[in-house]
């Protein structure tokens, strides 16, 4: 029987580990040409984990071959889950790039409310409360007590 | 300087305001982070770091144990009341605790829960404060050789223990020891998988990939199925532990808290098992062992010893040898390294009074446990009735302002979100993330031991087996690996025969 979990983790590990040899290392790394030792070159220990990675997901394929059990739980999929996940991505990414635009605590509190509503929140007045709260509360103790610099935005700067 | 004179230097600076007020703060947060189902002590410990960032190191640091501290006993509330461990350590817990909630002898289990956890959390800052100087001292000795071989044999522990597969243990622990490979190289200092971006030459952010990996992920979880991590409360009852019970289970809980003691001390194994343990042992030896499983007050005792024993035992390898006990320690470290401390032999000889000052805190801080942990019990129903709804984003912008605090760099916010869904990919597979990040703590220092030991020896690998402490520590690698594929094998005939009967 074909044990999925650990056949595809090997799977997805030995491509990894040909991706790191052929192409990331020879391309990422930067090795002087001086150097005479090879355990002494900065692609040694990149390569040596590459190879111990390839390996190890060989021998994850053999044994998701033999294995007869997965112990992995399932998460199995709900109404509608496949959506949420693709909308929190871009809610994450939404997020970094409108920080250096909008400034943190105004896009912290948008995304708090996006999020609420992404995970369907029965408490919607409590959570809009919070998510103006939070991001201020926040604010106050990194800007003026720990004395950080959190970015403002271009609109509406706090003091 | 002596022993009762590095005591002294340490309570010097631990008596002050901010420390004790850092030290209950940290045991509060700790016991409401691990009461709330779906928040881990590791989160909460990863999510306070960032707090820690204006304050004294020591302030800071005790801060954080005591949200370790508070964590690892506010995960028992929930695993008694709901039958939802707060932390995997409190999985032992629910055996007999929730057994005892449904004959309506809630708040006995919960007080029981308090006197074993503080009892054994004593016990094993005792340990810590005994056996961790003396260990430092050894490593004294160490030259880099030793600390490669040292590195080698927690890495194997903690990848071979830390999940149901020894394999996928392992490629956890890849991927992160490849990972920490990212930025200039330590010898030559040119590029390795920074694609000419200035933010990667300093490597990848430990903040930012620690809170990706423990707190994004239960976001995404979340996301996935909403209707996940809802508990039912229960009331606390009107029977209360008493002293007689106390003294019944002194045994078991001095036990639990020496089995604790022993396996937090061996890095990588963690609490739930010492749990699981001290429980076994408990049944074996009691004289109501029927009663195990049905609602018993020592198995509450045995588990909660077991796993608060490990508590302080976890800190020995971090101070004395700079390896992290479990990950919780591991996220620990990043404190220290915040503040410019390195954690190790030379911290016991360069800064004694901070560690004399970590041992004070730590033994205030199983009082501090007491009290705050009695008031918990009673608060527990108002804790566990957080929505989710705003629990959750409340999280994600905790972890967004955290993450940016470390460098003001909005890039680590999104290195976060990127490990946020490694891990959750990880979790999905079934692949543990505690050797993911050991390894990417502990990777570095690997690599630096490593070409350190080559460029002393001119490339000959015989200095790697120099002399009897690197035979010891390799010996000690062999005989995990074949103990750990020996286990494996065993549990897969286990399954075979399983399978063989059902079918």
């Amino acid at each position: 029987m074909l044990n999925n979990s650990y056949f595809s983790t090997g799977l997805a590990s030995l491509i990894l580990s040909l991706f790191l040899i052929f192409v990331a290392i020879p391309y990422g790394v930067t090795a002087p040409s001086n150097v005479t030792n090879i355990v002494l070159s900065p692609v040694f220990w990149p390569e040596v984990l590459s190879i111990l990675l390839g390996i190890t997901g060989i021998a994850l394929m053999i044994s998701g071959r033999s294995a007869v059990k997965d112990s992995v739980a399932e998460l199995l999929p709900t109404k509608g889950c496949y959506k949420r996940i693709a909308l929190l991505a871009v809610l994450m990414a939404v997020y970094v790039a409108a920080i250096p635009w909008l400034g943190l605590v105004w896009t912290s509190m948008i995304s708090f409310v996006a999020l609420a509503i992404l995970i369907k929140t029965s408490h919607p007045r409590t959570a809009l409360i919070s998510a103006v709260i939070i991001p201020l509360v926040l604010y106050m103790f990194f800007a003026h007590v720990a004395g950080m610099a959190i970015p403002q935005g271009e609109f509406l700067r706090l003091p | 300087m002596t022993l009762l004179e590095n005591l002294a230097a340490g309570f010097e600076l631990v008596a002050n305001f901010e420390s004790v007020f850092a030290l209950a703060g940290g045991v509060l947060i700790g016991v409401i982070a691990g009461a709330i189902p779906g928040l881990s002590a590791t989160m909460a410990v990863a999510l306070t770091l960032p707090f820690t960032f204006a304050m004294q190191p020591i302030t800071g640091i005790l801060l954080l144990l005591g949200v370790y501290k508070g964590g690892i006993f506010g995960g028992s509330i929930p695993a008694i009341l709901i039958k939802t461990p707060g932390t995997p350590a409190s999985s032992a817990t629910i055996l007999d605790g929730h057994p005892m909630v449904k004959n309506g002898q809630a708040g006995k289990a919960l007080g029981m829960a308090l006197w074993a956890s503080c009892t054994a959390d004593l016990i094993s800052n005792l340990a810590l404060i005994l056996f961790a100087g003396w260990l430092a001292a050894f490593a004294l000795k160490f030259g880099p050789p030793e600390f490669f071989t040292l590195i080698l044999f927690s890495l194997t522990i903690i990848a071979g223990v830390s999940g149901d597969s020894l394999l996928k243990g392992i490629v956890s622990a890849l991927f992160g020891l490849i990972l920490a490979t990212i930025g200039l190289d330590l010898v030559y200092g040119t590029n390795r998988f920074t694609l000419n971006d200035p933010n990667l030459m300093g490597g990848l952010n430990f903040i930012a990939v620690l809170i990706g990996l423990f707190a994004i992920p239960e976001i995404l979880a979340m996301v996935w199925n909403p209707k996940s991590k809802e508990g039912e409360t229960q009331n606390l009852g009107k029977e209360w532990v008493t002293f007689a019970e106390y003294k019944r289970c002194f045994k078991t809980i001095v036990r639990g808290s020496f089995i604790g003691v022993f396996l937090g001390s061996i890095p990588g194994i963690g609490a739930a098992p010492s749990a699981f343990l001290s429980y076994s042992e408990a049944r074996r030896k009691s004289p109501n062992k029927e009663n195990f499983g049905k609602g018993e007050i020592e198995g509450v005792a045995a588990s909660e010893s077991g796993n608060n024993g490990v508590a302080g035992a976890t800190l020995i390898p971090l101070l004395a040898l700079g390896i992290p006990g479990d990950v919780i320690t591991a996220v620990i470290i990043g404190a220290f390294m915040v503040h410019n401390l390195q954690p190790g032999p030379m911290m016991f000889l360069n800064s004694p009074d901070i560690i004399y000052g970590l041992f004070m805190g730590l033994i205030i801080s199983s009082v501090f446990l007491f009290l705050i942990g009695s008031v918990a019990i009673r608060a527990f129903s108002y804790v566990a009735d957080i929505p989710r709804g705003i629990l959750f984003p409340a999280v994600m912008v905790l972890c967004v302002y955290g993450c940016y605090a470390v460098n003001n760099n909005i890039f680590d916010v999104g290195v976060m979100f990127a490990m946020g869904w490694l891990g959750y990919v990880m979790l999905c597979k079934g692949i543990p993330a505690a050797p993911f990040l050991i390894a990417f703590i502990l990777g570095p220092l690997l690599e630096d031991n490593f070409r350190q030991s080559m460029l002393m020896s001119g490339g000959s690998a015989e200095i790697l087996v120099r002399g009897p402490i690197t035979w010891f520590f390799w010996t000690l690698t062999i005989i995990t690996i074949v103990a750990i594929i020996r286990s494996g094998m065993g549990k897969k005939k286990a399954e075979a025969v399983e399978h063989g009967n059902q079918e």
